[in-house]
């Protein structure tokens, strides 16, 4: 065809038909150029600036908006050249500088393992129980297990707790999974075999969920454990009356049944070498947890009936439990305490006491195991401090305790406990119980660097260890014990980083930018106040005598009622977000630009469409569409300068123009701004 | 018969011209003298201005009030200029006139701009009769190639190429448009010639409708601008009435209406994209360009915008010819140029002068120098787009290129003086304010861009500059220059950019030491008194609104600085010059 003319894009040469814009030129030949304001079904805005491109004549060069410059025969263009993309990194800058929205919700943002909570509490909301498990078995394979353990992290920065109290969302999370797991349980898919093979060393939740995700990339993984059986600190840590080990089963199960091999029974540095394993593996991962119980150093340690919590707890689930008398008491304030002194509760021990040197105000357990464990009956100790063990004949007697009282807070700002001087107190006990901490073993694991603390040292971005081959996660590495959905996102990431590295890629973990907004009390005021649904639990007496699961979990309506609590504060358009998306690839920062940001129309009270302009990018596509597509022209400019914005006609709500609801404006939005609502339904992010 | 002529412009309504023109016309018998309106003749710090037009030449009073009214009426009368003596003008400021070449504002201040024979006595329309009876499209084009006259709106395009490029298009439909929707603070060249010549303008512009083909002429001037409307108003009427506006003008075959649409002040309306979007009932906000309005303009149709200064050269090269015109200036820039002196300077008001001149020429030997005896500090060309210039390039020359070198531009004619009491950060805060809020906001690098710009800004007049702002600041201008859409966003950062350039130490002062040494910045500074110099007098005590200085009578005040408010009266009241402004370690 004679109309046809020549450019160069990047160095390649096209040929083109005369007349098209460099935007489409290059669509067309299947290089990308961002905008957020161009749609092919209107006419060219150049509003958002995005599109530039270098256009070169000579030895000058000039930015020009892709979207409308026409190319024109000879035309030599840049499409990411230097300046290309300092231009569109300072419209990115300037974007977010302004946007007031959440990317993700502050649930998920807690989260160690970025579970998507609000995603499967509005999918549990509108019964799609199925749908949930899919979406957090995305990002931990256990949640039967963790969703019984987990301190949660995600209820505390849950933002309903500034109305009343936040989502129940680690009970969510099990009665979905439990679902499924005495259902039809969902069998997550599996790539391709990729002929890789992973060696991991340790069967706890950080073990088992990196040997999960890797699997499913396709990889051959085999789990190594020194227990009879894997489930590491899940099972040998947990009691049972928290986590009955039917569940870890078949959560467990779903995992071998992806094809992950589990060995038990071998220790490191006895069955088995990190050089063994790494002869015959691709990569190690080296997930041994911290299986060691913390001294004390006090006089009479050394005592009969002195035991570590972790080995104390250990045997229990191992039916061996140790003989403990009458009188047991327990050091620490942590869950470990709590389990170590429900569990000599439930053995039979009559006087329980927990010895802690603060006030219970800043005990470190979670408050319902605190509170579980005083309704059954075990004593609190606080302001006291093991002095000494008392012993005769080589057992304890019993334990005097130095009486305390709060001074000045320190870095944490916790208040530390002081002595108070020549005040103590003895109580008679046949058991104590050292529940303070845990430790690694380095049991095999000498050839890597470890840190001051005698953990391995792990990069905190790629979790490689010393050794190339080797990477490290969960307690065993850098700051050591930890809660199990740390481990568990630690493997995710490592997972990633290793199937890439398996690839040949560099691909270190980077936290990714979002957009994070503030939200106050004074915010959500209008809010209706829902009560919290409660997880039923057995009696105290139903309870203390055995080892019967304690919480019985949501019922189908109370799930589904505690879900809809869900404010849905994450951006329902997330995966679908351009400016999220290019904000990212070009570097995105908009912290030195940061000032005021424009608060602009949210609008609910239209049937389907809801609209938020505080996320507006004003690319004025929705003006468009409404105007040049629909025929409706409901939507127009308003203001001018900063505070510009899109509006109806004086600001009246949606619903009473003479919008037609063809949801064209939602369609062409780049961002979260104008979303298409679920009918009476909570509303699932794309 | 004598005449008498009392300057109407905004600027001598304002100054009381009004009522002295009243009280002129009621106080004069007809036998004696006829009293007329006059537009601005320029030198607005002189009005109300009453030109008196005796046998024997023009005598000009100046500063009028309406208490002059009989003196005035017995000079008529007796013709004893002892009357009215302490009203003549003064012999340096009749420089301010002498020292200029009109050609725009030719007939501004001398003819009544409400009467059209009034205009065709001095020779109006002659040009435009001229035009389309004796030339050809392309005759009046050559003319204009040949006189070099430049637009005149800032940017300083060839106007001869935009018109052939109107003039190349095909199509019937075609418009011709007047852009007077003049928005830089301290700019009045537009309003001044529409209210003291407003035919000139229409003659310009249906000269302009004749050479591209235009069937249809448009003036888009603000509504804040009512007088000038009101006159355009009638001035299109009259010419209507006499055949001048309508069909077949002058006999010939050209046809043209002519209409005013008024703006709503939106400055971003002065780009000439975002001015057809308002003229078509839209939202004032630029179109990306190419397309340009000489091929889709107006309704898509080939339209061609002018600003008012440019069509009021107009009339003027047609009838002396475009080599007359090519002959005033410098090599690269033609024929002359309006300036709006506002800002320190002494003699504020309207100049022409012709290319060429320095800038010392128009502010010190016209202009008069600085108002106070302060030192000259700089000045700010072409508005919020615009530059400033400091004193030290005083001998630069009116010249596009000469100006753009010292990263100011030509502009519309804008000149805000400054003296050294102008803190130059805050001025550049000034105009970063202004075109933050007349960001239209369609494009992200103004509409975010110019209100960041501005919030470093406000931080550094604050004192709460941060290290590296500077750099910041150069960096989110480059920015935004590079990617604005229109020419407000590019031209934004241009105040910003200039001031650092020339008065960097003043950004460093602000940021460093907390300290404004232009002592303009009221979070940097505090006032106190020299003890050595109070004589207890007690006045500023009294004058304080907040009771902030006390002291026994006789002996020394002081100010509680936690109470003042920074307001200036002590010292001004003072008569010892005890009370002193102090700015950190600029004191």
């Amino acid at each position: 065809m004679s109309n046809l003319i020549r450019c160069t894009i990047n160095g390649v040469e096209y040929s083109v038909e005369s007349g098209i814009t460099i935007l489409a030129a290059a669509t067309q030949n299947g290089i990308e150029i961002p905008t957020l304001c161009h749609d092919e079904r209107v006419e060219a805005y150049g509003g958002c600036g995005l599109c530039v491109t270098e256009v070169f004549s000579g030895n000058m060069s000039k930015l020009m908006r892709a979207c409308s410059t026409k190319v024109s025969d000879g035309m030599v263009i840049e499409t990411e050249s230097e300046r290309v993309r300092t231009s569109r990194k300072f419209v990115l800058d300037m974007l977010m500088s302004d946007h007031i929205g959440d990317c993700v919700a502050p649930c998920s943002l807690a989260c160690p393992a970025g579970t998507d909570c609000q995603k499967y509490a509005a999918l549990i909301a509108n019964g799609r129980y199925d749908e949930a498990v899919k979406v957090i078995k995305e990002a931990l394979p256990l949640p039967s297990s963790i969703g019984r353990i987990c301190p949660h992290p995600c209820e505390k920065n849950c933002r309903r707790a500034l109305v009343e109290e936040p989502v129940s969302l680690a009970s969510l999370k099990y009665f979905a999974a439990d679902k499924d797991l005495f259902g039809d349980t969902y069998i997550p898919s599996v790539k391709k075999n990729t002929g890789k093979n992973i060696a991991v060393v340790g069967a706890g939740p950080g073990g088992l969920s990196a040997a999960y995700f890797l699997r499913r990339k396709g990889h051959n993984v085999t789990v190594y454990d020194k227990m009879p059986l894997p489930g590491g600190m899940l099972r040998y840590g947990i009691p049972k009356y928290r986590l009955p080990k039917n569940i870890l089963n078949k959560e467990i199960g779903i995992i071998e049944k992806l094809g992950v091999r589990i060995l038990c029974n071998k220790t490191l540095g006895k069955d088995f070498s990190l050089d063994s394993l790494k002869a015959e593996n691709d990569a190690v991962i080296v997930a041994t947890g911290a299986w060691l119980s913390s001294k004390m150093r006090v006089v009479g340690e050394e005592l009969d009936g002195v035991l570590g919590g972790i080995d104390f707890l250990r045997e229990c689930a191992m039916d061996n439990a140790p003989q403990i008398g009458k009188n047991v008491a327990v050091c620490g304030g942590g869950n470990t305490a709590m389990d170590a002194c429900r569990t000599a509760v439930r053995l039979g021990a009559e006087n329980v006491y927990i010895i802690y040197r603060r006030t219970r105000d800043e005990m470190p357990a979670e408050d319902i195991e605190i509170a579980e464990a005083e309704e059954e009956g075990v004593i609190f100790k606080y302001l006291t401090n093991p002095d000494a063990i008392i012993g005769e004949n080589g057992h304890v007697t019993a334990i005097k305790l130095q009486c305390m009282e709060l001074g000045s807070p320190d870095e944490s700002g916790r208040r530390s406990p002081v002595p108070i001087e020549g005040k103590f107190e003895e109580i008679s006990v046949d058991t104590v119980i050292m529940a303070i901490g845990q430790k690694t073993d380095p049991h095999g694991l000498e050839c890597l660097e470890k840190t001051s603390k005698g953990t391995v040292c792990a990069d905190t971005a790629t979790f490689r260890t010393s050794d190339e081959k080797i990477f490290a996660i969960g307690d065993v590495s850098n700051k050591g014990a930890d809660i199990a959905i740390s481990a568990i996102g630690e493997a995710k990431k490592a997972s990633d980083v290793i199937d890439a590295y398996l690839n040949g890629i560099d691909a270190p973990y980077k936290k990714p930018f979002i957009s994070e907004k503030e939200v106050t009390a004074k915010d959500l005021c209008d809010r209706e106040k829902l009560s919290r649904q409660k997880n039923p639990t057995l009696t105290p007496d139903e309870r203390k005598s055995n080892f019967n699961e304690v919480a019985l979990g949501f019922s189908e309506e109370a799930a589904r009622k505690e879900a809809s609590r869900c404010l849905e504060c994450g951006c329902l358009d997330y995966s679908e977000c351009r400016l999220i998306r290019y904000a990212r690839k070009y570097n995105a920062d908009p912290t030195p630009y940061l000032g005021e940001k424009a608060k602009r129309t949210k609008d609910d009270s239209h049937e389907v469409i809801m609209r938020d302009y505080n996320k507006c990018v004003l690319c004025g596509l929705c003006v468009r569409a409404c105007k040049d597509i629909e025929k409706a022209s409901v939507l127009d400019f308003t203001l001018r300068g900063f505070n510009a914005s899109v509006n109806t006609e004086f600001g009246i709500s949606l619903s009473e123009t003479a919008c037609t609801s063809c949801s064209l404006c939602v369609d062409v939005c780049p961002t979260g701004a104008m979303y298409k609502k679920t009918k009476n339904m909570k509303n699932v992010s794309v | 018969m004598m005449k008498i002529k009392v300057g109407q412009g905004s600027c001598g309504i304002s100054a009381g011209a009004a009522k002295v023109y009243e009280a002129l016309k009621t106080a004069c018998p007809e036998s004696l003298a006829t009293v007329s309106v006059t537009g601005c003749i320029g030198m607005c710090f002189l009005e109300p201005i009453v030109d008196i037009y005796t046998e024997s030449g023009l005598v000009r009073l100046v500063k009028v009030s309406e208490s002059d009214t009989e003196d005035i009426i017995n000079f008529i009368k007796t013709g004893d200029i002892n009357f009215v003596s302490r009203l003549v003008i003064k012999d340096e400021d009749k420089q301010f006139l002498e020292k200029q070449t009109r050609i725009a504002l030719r007939n501004c201040g001398n003819i009544d701009p409400e009467s059209i024979d009034d205009y065709i006595s001095a020779g109006g329309y002659s040009a435009l009769q001229k035009a389309v009876s004796e030339m050809t499209p392309d005759d009046i084009i050559e003319q204009l190639k040949v006189s070099g006259l430049a637009g005149r709106g800032g940017a300083g395009f060839p106007t001869w190429f935009k018109w052939n490029a109107a003039k190349s298009e095909t199509g019937e439909e075609k418009y011709l448009i007047c852009n007077a929707d003049e928005g830089d603070p301290g700019a009045f060249m537009d309003r001044a010639v529409i209210e003291g010549d407003p035919h000139n303008l229409i003659e310009g512009m249906l000269i302009g409708a004749y050479t591209i083909g235009a069937k249809e002429a448009i003036v888009y001037v603000r509504a804040e601008y009512p007088l000038a409307i009101k006159r355009l108003t009638k001035a299109i009427e009259d010419a209507k009435s006499k055949g001048i506006i309508g069909n077949n003008i002058f006999g010939t075959e050209f046809c043209c209406d002519f209409r005013i649409k008024a703006g709503a002040g939106a400055f971003v309306c002065g780009e000439e994209t975002a001015l057809i979007e308002s003229l078509e009932g839209s939202r004032g906000m630029p179109r990306i360009k190419p397309p340009f309005p000489a091929a889709s303009g107006y309704w898509k149709k080939p339209s061609n915008i002018n600003n008012v200064e440019t069509f009021a050269n107009v009339p003027w090269i047609i009838e002396n010819g475009g080599e007359k015109f090519f002959s005033l200036g410098t090599q690269n820039s033609k024929g002359t140029k309006v300036f709006a002196l506002t800002g320190k300077i002494k003699k504020g008001g309207l100049v022409e002068v012709p290319m060429g001149k320095s800038l010392r020429e128009v502010i010190f030997d016209i202009g008069g120098g600085m108002r106070s005896d302060k030192a000259f500090k700089g000045v700010q060309l072409g508005g919020p787009s615009g530059g400033c210039i400091p004193a030290e390039f005083i001998d630069t020359v009116i010249d596009y290129k000469e100006l753009s070198k010292t990263g100011a531009i030509m502009g519309s004619g804008g000149m805000v003086i400054m003296d050294e009491s102008t803190c130059m950060v805050s001025m550049a805060r000034f105009f970063l304010d202004f075109t933050a809020k007349e960001s239209c906001g369609k494009c992200t690098a103004c509409r975010i861009g110019t209100k960041r710009l501005l919030e470093i800004l406000d931080r550094i007049c604050k004192g709460e500059g941060k290290e590296g702002d500077i750099e910041l600041l150069s960096d989110l201008c480059e920015r935004i220059k590079e990617n604005a859409l229109c020419g407000l966003g590019q031209t934004a950062p241009n105040p910003v950019l200039t001031t650092i350039k020339y008065f960097r130490n003043e950004y460093e002062a602000h940021i460093k030491n907390r300290c404004c040494p232009a002592g303009e910045c009221i979070d940097l500074i505090h006032y106190s008194i020299d003890p050595e110099k109070c004589t207890g007098c007690s006045l500023c005590s009294k004058k304080c609104p907040v009771s902030a200085i006390t002291g026994k009578v006789r002996e020394s005040f002081s100010i509680n600085r936690d109470l003042c408010i920074k307001c200036g009266r002590c010292m001004d009241a003072c008569r010892f010059g005890a009370v002193r402004k102090g700015s950190g370690d600029c004191e």
